[in-house]
């Protein structure tokens, strides 16, 4: 298992979030990488290859929408997981898949949940 | 049709007063004008006739006199008088005295003044007497002849004393003189048989001394003192002129006379004739009389007359007052009968009529258009209003959702805000339970702890759910779908506790609806969740749809809890309106709220102590598109 441990990138300008997102998907087998903005987030993204990106869907530099077209520019191969603290409307939501996202995560999320989710998505993926 | 009051118009008196002035004044003018005129032509006539009487009754004094005298001398002229035969003379004295009974003594005198004959009526002395020295023989003797020596005969009889020369007719010398006296009551006679006391006339002959010589009025003449009233004397005696004629006022008696007189030539005498005015001026008395009572008449004439041409006259005036005033109080149908005369007024109320029947017209379109204009006013008055309900509806409206989306703003990012640490402590919590359990003994009391921070997690996140549920203004996503099956899934995933049971009860039609599923999900476990939150002990939740009409099915979630009191039940769907001790006061917000999004409404019924309703009406898709989820 260690050694196919898959890599999650967290894209979160709140430490705390970011932090204890960290730990507990650390605690589910998987291994984290932070970053605490849009701009270090892409540059992380690009230079550690993650089979996931988690990012919130405001970020102090960027909105979630342009990270995630960024990031789905550079491999079409990355799990793209939005999170976000408020409803999203329809258009949101249309908006932000057809940019590339995989799934939409809404704060406070269960973690066993998301965990079976990204297993899920890593699967259709062939990972 | 009240009868009008039958007064008598300021006209119809004026008409009267008209009649009277214009019948009336012309004839008092000429009235007035005859009888003045009458009366100067009276008076002229009178004076000139008296004045004519006077002088003719002078002649006649005057020849009766000369006449008297003319007999004594032819008698003095006799061949036989003047042989101074006394046997002679005194047969034709005596013949002379029976001829004339106005002789009343005849003498002869003989040229030595000695009486030869004396005659007398009442002379009984026969005595002759000697005349050689008397006046009136020297006088007769010298002149020829005289007349004069008015008197008073036996102190009663006007008399006048006349004497003539006896001429020799051969020698043509006087040889005596014939003296005689002879009564003048004769002229009174006269005077008496011209001026009749019927004819109020008085007339009376006067010598220069103002002797009463004659007087119509024989009594007159017999009393001693005869004589013309003073003021008449002074006016008669005083005058110059031979003849004249007037009126004057008496002043013994203040009646007022025409007077008239005329001098008897060569006697110096005065014939005097007077007659009183009132009888004089009779005729032109009976004139003004007569204007009188030609007045009175007339007068009574015109009143009737007058009165009936009024009649006549201020009647259609009266009659069309009348209906004027009808007319005035708006009473066109009973206007009096204007049947009236072909005239000036028959013509005034044809106008009359022509009027009235325009302004029947007229005012029937004003009222028309007056009723018109009320409908109108009143339509205009009910839009407004209604207008003014919908404005400050919509102002009402307006400020909910204003107020609703200011509220929805800060709830969002409230909401946001808070979703942010409870994910974080959900994550730690995560982490600590994991930990937790990865040891071989794991502290009960921690993970009970674990359990409750985890569930209060949950409770907080759901009133950020309600919170931003009722904020969020994302559009509907409406499906098609059939409301059973939509029910039937609900129910089935909710977490219905034992204490409670859910009884369902579906329409047969199973209708067609287009909702949100996301929503209407939300209000409808709004409503299944209050229903369970009110029976803590037991209770039946029914979930019922029914098709209460071809466009419309109702849901029902009712319960059997203590129900809600009226005055609450009014303010239940109202936003952040809770009875609860915890609760945001917004579940039944969002019902009504998603009811509304839906086109539909939602109601309220409850009996407390038995229960409350609660029912969603939402309209039917009525043809669906085919294969509907």
């Amino acid at each position: 298992m260690a050694q196919q441990k898959h890599k999650i990138l967290i894209i979160d300008d709140d430490n705390h979030l970011r932090e204890s997102l960290a730990e507990v998907l650390d605690l589910e087998g998987y291994a984290t990488i932070e970053a605490g903005n849009a701009k270090s987030g892409i540059a992380s993204a690009k230079k550690h290859n993650p089979d996931v990106v988690i990012m919130d869907i405001q970020l102090p530099d960027s909105s979630g929408f342009q990270i995630c077209q960024e990031l789905r520019r550079h491999s079409r191969d990355w799990v793209l997981i939005m999170m976000t603290g408020r409803f999203l409307s329809a258009e949101e939501k249309t908006q932000g898949l057809s940019l590339g996202a995989d799934e939409y995560l809404t704060k406070p999320f269960d973690i066993q949940e998301l965990s079976i989710r990204i297993r899920q998505l890593l699967a259709r993926r062939g990972k | 049709m009240t009868e009008a009051p039958k007064k008598r118009g300021r006209l119809f008196y004026k008409f009267l007063l008209i009649f009277l002035i214009v019948s009336l004044v012309p004839l008092g003018i000429v009235g007035y004008y005859l009888v003045n005129l009458s009366q100067i032509t009276l008076n002229r006539a009178i004076s000139r006739d008296q004045e004519a009487l006077a002088v003719g009754f002078a002649d006649t004094v005057s020849s009766y006199i000369i006449n008297f005298r003319n007999v004594l001398f032819d008698a003095a002229h006799l061949e036989d008088f003047a042989s101074m035969n006394v046997a002679k003379q005194q047969a034709l004295v005596s013949h002379i005295m029976q001829l004339h009974p106005a002789f009343l003594e005849i003498s002869v005198i003989n040229a030595d003044g000695q009486e030869t004959v004396r005659l007398g009526r009442f002379v009984h002395d026969t005595k002759m007497r000697d005349l050689s020295n008397d006046a009136l023989f020297t006088k007769v003797m010298r002149a020829g002849e005289f007349v004069g020596g008015l008197e008073k005969y036996m102190g009663s009889y006007p008399a006048i004393t006349m004497g003539v020369q006896i001429v020799n007719p051969q020698t043509n010398q006087p040889v005596g003189a014939v003296l005689a006296k002879m009564s003048l009551t004769a002229l009174s006679s006269l005077l008496k048989t011209g001026f009749p006391e019927a004819t109020h006339t008085q007339a009376a002959v006067i010598d220069s001394s103002g002797f009463l010589i004659a007087h119509s009025n024989s009594k007159e003449i017999y009393k001693p003192d005869a004589k013309l009233p003073d003021d008449v004397l002074n006016v008669l005696l005083r005058n110059d002129a031979k003849t004249g004629s007037g009126e004057m006022i008496l002043e013994s008696t203040g009646e007022r006379v025409l007077a008239a007189f005329a001098e008897v030539t060569e006697l110096g005498w005065v014939v005097y004739i007077q007659r009183s005015v009132s009888v004089a001026y009779q005729a032109s008395d009976d004139m003004l009389k007569r204007t009188w009572r030609m007045m009175l008449i007339v007068t009574v004439f015109v009143l009737f007359l007058g009165y009936a041409v009024s009649l006549v006259i201020t009647q259609p005036i009266q009659a069309l007052r009348e209906a004027a005033i009808k007319l005035g109080e708006g009473d066109f149908d009973y206007l009096p009968d204007l049947s009236m005369p072909n005239d000036e007024i028959g013509e005034l109320a044809h106008t009359f009529m022509q009027m009235s029947e325009s302004l029947k017209v007229k005012t029937a379109e004003i009222m028309t258009a007056k009723d018109e204009l009320e409908r109108l006013n009143r339509s205009l008055e009910n839009r407004v209003e209604a207008r003014t309900r919908e404005l400050k509806s919509a102002q009402d409206e307006l400020i909910k959702k204003e107020r609703l989306a200011a509220i929805g703003q800060m709830a969002s990012v409230v909401g946001h805000e808070i979703r942010n640490p409870l994910a974080v402590i959900n994550n730690s919590i995560y982490f600590i339970k994991t930990k937790n359990n990865a040891v071989p003994a794991p502290d009960p009391k921690v993970a009970k702890h674990i359990s409750i921070i985890e569930s209060e997690i949950r409770q907080a996140n759901g009133i950020i759910d309600e919170i931003l549920g009722f904020a969020r203004t994302r559009e509907l996503n409406p499906k098609i779908m059939h409301i059973n099956s939509y029910l039937e899934d609900l129910t089935m995933s909710f977490p219905v506790p034992p204490h409670v049971e859910l009884v369902k009860s579906l329409a047969p039609e199973n209708p067609v609806v287009s909702i949100d599923p996301d929503e209407m999900a939300q209000a409808i476990r709004n409503l299944i969740k209050n229903g369970i939150e009110v029976m803590p002990e037991h209770g039946k939740v029914y979930v019922r749809s029914e098709v209460v009409d071809p466009g419309t099915v109702r849901v029902d979630v009712e319960d059997t809890g203590p129900g809600i009191p009226k005055e609450t039940l009014e303010k239940i769907f109202a936003p952040f309106f809770t009875t609860k001790a915890r609760g945001t006061g917004l579940g039944l917000a969002v019902v009504k709220k998603v009811a509304d999004r839906h086109k539909g409404r939602v109601e309220v019924t409850s009996v407390v102590g038995q229960g409350t309703c609660f029912r969603i009406f939402l309209p039917i898709v009525q043809n669906p598109p085919p294969a509907p989820r």
